[in-house]
């Protein structure tokens, strides 16, 4: 039977979303950080969320929301890191630890980094957010991408890395801006 | 391994600043898969060792987040752009529909955000309206069907006394909220989430939904596998969330201390519902008053462990079942015995069942057809399974009687059908006998006597008892009993050696005989032609079966209860 526990009532459950949808995206980083891939990453978010939302009547809406679902997901990761514990480009436990540690620490920053990026994005020609399109595009691993470009594979890894690089940049250039302001 | 130790001073962060372009490849090909297990090796030492090489992973997996939802974003609205709405072109990028309410100019600058939002929102709403959805939906049959609820499932129960209201507790009852009040033994309670509580008597165990309980006194051990992960536990003060383990809780009902233990896993405890306290393998906390200290080490010997009292139910079945077949080799020789099936199969194929009287009429020997060999009354004994339409043991008897004793062990696993058949003869012809459980759970034993000279006319003498299954105690094992004889004319109908109901039909004229012929356990061999529930297999298991040729009396079928019950 699927029923949750201490069921929450339906005003809770908008509640939930609201700081759920708030914080995927940082929650999906900080998850990034502990897993091998984005599918992985997939997985444990769907886990999380549906844990978090079956606690919610436990979370006290006086504390950090993030740092509270960062623990569930910081569980669930663990768990499904277990399951593929052979899998040997998985870190090891100090440094999952170091990882989340410092994720948590510097949430708002990750935040605030992502906006930056995402102003960035917006500032690239039409071509690049092509390229960018074809390499990202989901249910494809860049690689794989990377290899169907065939003999220019090289040239497109290293077009992808430049535009990383330059992306990178300027969200400082744009995080600095704005803590002038 | 990696070289990277010039001079680092550990996770403070100082690095050596050459290392950082090496690292910032590395991360690259670790977030696009490609990085070979020895730059793995290699990389992972960078991070143990440099704090700025693990703020560069983080950044660079922001990025990759951004540029994949955005990817993703742009190809869900690729796809999403259909019929008749025109492009937006002139954007350079993939077209865009606007959302309701917001005006193309704002468009361009918020719409991955939005889209990111509205797909995860679109995904949480789904997932909570199956959660909602299904508890609605689950609760409204429970109310059309049955107006109690389970929680749980009695798997165990060894010694035990019960103090609450419901002292006949057995394995394989459905358990609802409630109190459990054990006062000696032990019972496993395995809760509809899929988590396993071990209560070892005296204790005091409140049930409150299949996610949560309340231990009150006593001892109890926890398993929770992972589908039941969250699983509640309460003791005074203190509340316990269950992160996928096995702990123990023991509370003591003079001064509400209590203890908590972890075997493994981990357990979130929250004394006084305030403080989160993670409790990790190997943890134990002690809590009384508002004093909580933890303990100095767990002690998982003090806690009844599910193999231990797997090994004290497996000793306890083994002494009953010596017990039952030494009862059987008496009862064996009984003349008053027209047919009688121990099912005790020779090999696993097996398909003749031997009639066990003796000595023995080998004419009535059964044959099994579809039904299959399935553990008993204990794990050391055989029965059979029925479960598909077609399974029946056949058996012919022949001969006229007086009077008759039917009993038989049976494990109703469902009542699928208008009537669920233990003993219907082919057709049903004069003289017959028909045993069966309707469909709402009430025995019925029934004899044809066709008026001959008006067919269409209904005379058989149709007996039912009280209802005396329902969901609660489906698929435990039962001692079910009719007797009847045709000179009283009284049909009298027991369950587990007490009698349920007892009747004289107003159809009955004395004297007529009984007869069977051909016939079969647990469905119906030939039904009449065109009646309206020809179907009739039985869903469960058989074990034991008996045929008298006198009705015994209510002391008698008590006394074969007792020395055939499986506890």
């Amino acid at each position: 039977m699927s029923t949750p526990p201490a069921p929450a009532p339906p005003e809770h459950y908008e509640t939930f979303v609201r700081l759920f949808v708030h914080h995927e995206g940082r929650l999906r980083g900080f998850l990034r950080t502990l897993v091998r891939d984005w599918d992985d990453v997939d997985e444990v978010m769907q886990e999380t969320s549906l844990v978090a939302w079956r606690k919610f009547s436990q979370f006290d809406p006086d504390t950090n929301f993030m740092a509270w679902a960062a623990a569930i997901a910081r569980f669930e990761a663990l768990k499904h890191l277990r399951k593929q514990s052979r899998d040997r480009l998985v870190f090891n436990d100090e440094i999952l630890d170091l990882l989340a540690e410092e994720s948590l620490e510097e949430v708002d920053s990750l935040e605030r980094h992502r906006s930056a990026l995402g102003k960035c994005l917006e500032k690239l020609d039409s071509r690049q957010k092509e390229l960018l399109q074809l390499a990202y595009q989901p249910g494809v691993k860049f690689h794989e991408v990377a290899a169907q470009a065939g003999k220019s594979a090289q040239a497109f890894y290293k077009t992808i890395q430049r535009m990383r690089a330059a992306l990178l940049q300027c969200a400082e250039k744009q995080m600095q801006a704005e803590a002038a302001t | 391994m990696s070289t990277s130790g010039n001079g680092n001073t550990g996770n403070g962060g100082g690095c050596n600043p050459g290392q950082l372009p090496e690292a910032s490849r590395l991360i690259g090909e670790w977030l696009s898969g490609g990085i070979t297990p020895a730059d793995f090796d290699l990389l992972q030492t960078m991070l143990r060792d440099c704090s700025e090489v693990r703020r560069m992973l983080r950044e660079e997996v922001n990025l990759e987040q951004v540029l994949r939802e955005n990817a993703s974003v742009t190809a869900d609205l690729k796809a999403w752009n259909p019929e008749g709405l025109p492009d937006h072109e002139g954007e350079g990028e993939a077209a865009v529909m606007p959302f309701p309410g917001q005006s193309t100019k704002t468009r361009a600058k918020k719409y991955w955000i939005s889209w990111a939002a509205a797909a995860s929102l679109a995904v949480l709403l789904s997932a909570g309206t199956f959660l909602w959805g299904g508890r609605h939906a689950l609760s409204k049959d429970l109310v059309r069907e049955e107006t109690n609820r389970g929680c749980a499932i009695l798997t165990h129960v060894v010694n035990a006394e019960w103090l609450d209201d419901d002292n006949s507790r057995r394995t394989g009852d459905t358990v609802n909220s409630g109190m459990l009040k054990l006062a000696c033994g032990f019972a496993q309670v395995e809760f509809f989430s899929g988590a396993t509580l071990l209560m070892e008597g005296d204790a005091e165990l409140e049930i409150i939904s299949p996610w949560e309980a309340i231990c009150h006194s006593g001892k109890v051990r926890v398993r929770v596998p992972p589908p039941a992960r969250g699983f509640l536990l309460h003791a005074p003060g203190m509340k316990l969330v269950d992160l996928g383990t096995e702990f123990g809780v023991q509370v003591n009902p003079e001064d509400l201390s209590s203890e908590v233990h972890v075997f493994e896993g981990e357990v979130e405890a929250h004394p006084n519902n305030q403080e989160l306290i993670s409790l990790k393998e190997g943890m134990g906390l002690y809590k009384e008053g508002n004093k909580v200290a933890p303990l100095p080490g767990v002690r998982p010997d003090d806690f009844m462990g599910m193999e231990r009292l797997d090994a004290i139910t497996a000793t306890r079945a083994k002494a009953r079942y010596d017990a039952w077949a030494t009862w059987k080799k008496d009862i064996s020789s009984d003349e008053r015995l027209v047919v009688y099936f121990p099912f005790e199969r020779q090999g696993k194929w097996q398909r003749m069942i031997g009639n066990g009287c003796n000595p023995c009429n080998p004419d009535r020997n059964g044959g099994v057809v579809g039904a299959r060999w399935t553990q008993g009354r204990w794990p050391m004994k055989d029965a059979l399974e029925f479960k598909r339409p077609g399974d029946r043991v056949r058996l012919r008897i022949d001969g006229e009687y007086e009077a008759l004793t039917l009993t038989c062990w049976v494990k109703v696993d469902g009542l699928d059908r208008k009537f669920n058949a233990l003993l219907l003869t082919d057709g049903y012809d004069a003289g017959e006998p028909h045993w069966q459980i309707t469909q709402d759970g009430r025995l019925m034993f029934s004899i044809a006597y066709p008026d001959e000279e008006h067919p269409d006319v209904k005379r058989n003498q149709v007996h039912y008892s009280p209802v005396v299954f329902n969901r609660s105690n489906i698929g435990r094992w039962h001692q079910l009993a009719v007797t009847y004889d045709n000179c009283s004319g009284e049909a009298i109908q027991f369950v587990d050696g007490k009698e349920v109901s007892r009747e004289v039909s107003p159809l009955y004229q004395p004297g007529r005989k009984i007869v069977y012929g051909a016939c079969e356990l647990g469905n119906w061999g030939l039904p009449l032609q065109d009646h309206q529930f020809p179907v009739r297999n039985l869903n469960g298991c058989m074990d034991e079966f008996a045929i008298y040729q006198i009705a015994l009396a209510g002391d008698e079928l008590k006394k074969i209860y007792e020395a055939s019950k499986p506890e």
